[in-house]
C-alpha cells in the first residue's frame, strides 16, 4: 500500500483552464473555519464547478487541543473530565469508554447496580444527542421551529441529569470503577415521567419535519452512499447504520446491561440523507424502550466500588475497549507502563472517520446538498481535532 | 475610566458643543446596549450553552435584545466567545474581530477563553486566555457556564456601555476581585509561585529530556 502526501497548496493549484468561451473553469472556496453550517471551525476546501463540487479537502487542527498529549500527564481520573470535552453531547458515553477499558485492564469488579445506571443515563444521553441533532439539522435546512422544539425537549433531559450528576453538558460522571454519585431519589419517577411525556412529543417531531416536502426534497437521494463504501472509509454507528449495515455495538458486543434489554438496531435502506434522518429518530424510540425496560429494576447496591481518591493502576500492557456513542464507535487505546498514569493514549472517535465520507459523497451534489449532508453526519468539531 | 477618558472620547467623535455631547452619549450608548447582535461563533463545548441553549426556547436571550445572530462578522457588533481558542484558530480570530464593525464587545464564556482552563497546563497549542488577542469586556466563568451565566454577563455588558466603559486596547484588563489573602503572603508571592510553576511546565530542555525518556517494555 502506498501513500501519496499533497500539501494543500498542490491540491488547490487551478489545474484546467478555460479553452473556449462556453468552457467553465475551476475554482476554489473555502467554506469555514467560521461557517454558521459546519457546527464549529470546520474548514473545508471546496473545488467548484459552477456550483457543482468537484472535490472536498477538509482541513482539520483549528480546535485540535492536544487532549492525547495532556492524557499522558494525567491520571485515569483525570482523563475522564479530558473525554467530556470532546464529544459534548455523548459525554457520559465518552466517561464510559475510558472506564471500561480501565476497568478491563485493572481486573476491578461491578456491581449489577453501577451497569443499570450507566446503561440508564447513557441512553438518555442519547436522547437529547438525537434532539440536539434533529433540531440543528433544521436549522442547517432553513426551518427554525425544529430547533426551538429540540431544546424545549433537551432541556427537560438536562434537567433530571442535572439533579444527580450537577451539570448540563460536561458531565464527568461514570469513573473507573463506578460513577460519581448515586442516583437522586427523584430521578425513577422523573425519567417515567419524562418518558411518558416524550413518547407523544417524538411523533409531534414527525408531523413537524419528516413529512414536509421541503425537508424530503432537501435530504432524499442527497449524499448517496452504500454500505461498503461506508465501511471503508471507516463510518459507524448512524451514519453506518443508515447504508443498510446493521452494525451497533450495543447489539453484538453487549458491555453494561445491553445485553438484558430487549431492543432492536434501525438500519436504513438507500443510506442517503433522509436515512441518516430517519435512524435517529428511530434510535431515539429504541432509547426509550431500553429505559422503560430498565428503570422498574434497578438493584439494591454499591455505586462505587472504590474511593475516588484512589489511584488506579493499570498493570504494563496495551489496551483497547469501545463503546457506542451518539455518533457511532469511540475506540480508547491505552499503552500502560505499570504507573498510575498512561504512557500513552488514543482516542478513536467516530466523527473523525464519519467526516472523511463527504469526500466520498459530495461531489456530484451542489453547496446545499454539502450543508444537508455535514447535518445528516451529524458533526461534532472538537471530537474530530480532540 | 475616568471622566477625562469620556470628554476624550466625546471630543473624538465630535468635536463642539460639550453640554448636548454628554446628552447624546448617553442616549446613544442606551440604545447600543439594548441591541446586541451577537456573531454565531462558537468553537467547542461552550457554543451548545451559549448560544443555542440560551438562545433557545427555556433562556430566549431575545428578552435582552440579543438574539438576532448573525453569521457575518460585519453586521455583528457583540463576538460571544465560547470555546477553546487554539494558536492555529488564533489569528482567524483576530480577523473576524477586526471585520467587525464599531463599536464592538467581547464576553469571554468559559475557563478556557479566561486563562485555558482545563486545558492550562502540558497542552501545547491551547491560548491562555483571549484577551490575549482581543480585548475582552466581560468574562463569564464556568466550564461551561450556565445560561444563566451568559445572561448575567449580558447584563453587565450592557452596564458597562451605559457607563461608557467598555475596554478598547487588548491587553487591558478590569481589575479582578481578589479575596482575602491570608496573613504573611503578600500578592508578590502567589504571581512568583505561579510564574514558576508554568515555566517549570513550559522550558523543556529536550536534550534532558530524550536523556531520560523511558522506552515501554513489552511492545
Amino acid at each position: 500500500m502506498s501513500v501519496n502526501i499533497t500539501t494543500l497548496d498542490e491540491r488547490t493549484r487551478v489545474t484546467s483552464e478555460a479553452d473556449s468561451a462556453l468552457d467553465t473553469e475551476e475554482y476554489f472556496v473555502n467554506m469555514g473555519p467560521q461557517h454558521p453550517a459546519t457546527h464549529g471551525v470546520l474548514r473545508m476546501v471546496l473545488k467548484l464547478d459552477g456550483e457543482t463540487i468537484k472535490e472536498v479537502i477538509p482541513v482539520l487542527g483549528y480546535i485540535h487541543r492536544s487532549i492525547e498529549k495532556i492524557c499522558e500527564h494525567s491520571t485515569y481520573r483525570q482523563i475522564v473530565h479530558l473525554t467530556d470535552r470532546m464529544d459534548y453531547l455523548s459525554s457520559i458515553m465518552n466517561n464510559w469508554a475510558v472506564s471500561l477499558t480501565v476497568e478491563k485492564a485493572a481486573n476491578i469488579e461491578l456491581t449489577e447496580r453501577i451497569e443499570y445506571i450507566r446503561t440508564i443515563v447513557a441512553e438518555l444521553e442519547r436522547i437529547h444527542s438525537h434532539q440536539v441533532a434533529w433540531g440543528v439539522m433544521g436549522m442547517d435546512l432553513g426551518a427554525f421551529t425544529p430547533f426551538l422544539y429540540g431544546f424545549r425537549d433537551r432541556e427537560l433531559v438536562t434537567d433530571i441529569l442535572e439533579e444527580t450528576i450537577g451539570a448540563r453538558l460536561t458531565m464527568n460522571y461514570i469513573q473507573p470503577g463506578g460513577v460519581m454519585f448515586d442516583i437522586h431519589p427523584n430521578f425513577v419517577k422523573k425519567v417515567k415521567e419524562y418518558i411518558a411525556y416524550f413518547r407523544p412529543k417524538l411523533d409531534e417531531y414527525e408531523d413537524l419535519m419528516s413529512g414536509n416536502p421541503i425537508i424530503q426534497q432537501r435530504l432524499r437521494d442527497v449524499g448517496t452512499m452504500d454500505g461498503e463504501t461506508a465501511l471503508s472509509y471507516g463510518a459507524t454507528g448512524p451514519v453506518l447504520r443508515a447504508s443498510r449495515v446493521p452494525y451497533d455495538l450495543r447489539k453484538i458486543e453487549p458491555y453494561g446491561v445491553y445485553g438484558k434489554a430487549d431492543f432492536n438496531v434501525a438500519i436504513g435502506t438507500a443510506g442517503d440523507c433522509w436515512d441518516r434522518y430517519y435512524v435517529r429518530i428511530e434510535e431515539m424510540r429504541q432509547s426509550i424502550r431500553i429505559i422503560e425496560q430498565l428503570i422498574d429494576n434497578i438493584p439494591e447496591g454499591k455505586f462505587m466500588v472504590k474511593k475516588p481518591a484512589v489511584k488506579i493502576k493499570v498493570p504494563e500492557g496495551r489496551y483497547y475497549g469501545h463503546v457506542e456513542t451518539a455518533r457511532g464507535v469511540l475506540g480508547v487505546f491505552i499503552v500502560s507502563q505499570g504507573k498510575d498514569i498512561p504512557y500513552r493514549m488514543y482516542f478513536r472517535t467516530p466523527n473523525f472517520h464519519n467526516l472523511w465520507c463527504t469526500t466520498a459523497i459530495a461531489p456530484g451534489g451542489r453547496i446545499g446538498d454539502l450543508v444537508a449532508i455535514t447535518a445528516s453526519l451529524d458533526l461534532v468539531i472538537p471530537d474530530i481535532d480532540r | 475610566m475616568g471622566l477625562v477618558k469620556k470628554e476624550e472620547y466625546a471630543f473624538d467623535t465630535m468635536p463642539g458643543v460639550d453640554v448636548v455631547l454628554t446628552k447624546i452619549d448617553y442616549v446613544v450608548n442606551w440604545a447600543r446596549s439594548n441591541s446586541l447582535w451577537p456573531l454565531t461563533f462558537g468553537t467547542s463545548c461552550c457554543a451548545i450553552e451559549m448560544l443555542m441553549a440560551t438562545g433557545g426556547p427555556r433562556h430566549d436571550l431575545a428578552r435582552f435584545g440579543a438574539e438576532v445572530t448573525r453569521p457575518s462578522p460585519r453586521q455583528a457588533d457583540l463576538l460571544i466567545l465560547a470555546g477553546t481558542i487554539v494558536k492555529r484558530m488564533a489569528p482567524r480570530l483576530r480577523t473576524l474581530y477586526d471585520q467587525m464593525a464599531e463599536p464592538r464587545y467581547v464576553i469571554a464564556t468559559g475557563a478556557c477563553t479566561i486563562s485555558g482552563g482545563p486545558f492550562l497546563y502540558h497542552s501545547y497549542s491551547t491560548i491562555r486566555g483571549a484577551d490575549e488577542i482581543i480585548p475582552v469586556d466581560v468574562y463569564v466563568p464556568g466550564c461551561p457556564p450556565r445560561p444563566e451565566s451568559l445572561l448575567h454577563g449580558l447584563l453587565t455588558l450592557q452596564k458597562l456601555i451605559k457607563e461608557g466603559q467598555t475596554i478598547r486596547k487588548p491587553g487591558v484588563r478590569h481589575k479582578p476581585v481578589i479575596s482575602e489573602i491570608p496573613e504573611g503572603v503578600s500578592r508578590e508571592d502567589i504571581t512568583a509561585e505561579m510564574v514558576e510553576l508554568l515555566e517549570h511546565d513550559s522550558v523543556v530542555n529536550i536534550e534532558e529530556t530524550l536523556g531520560n525518556l523511558e522506552r515501554p517494555t513489552g511492545i
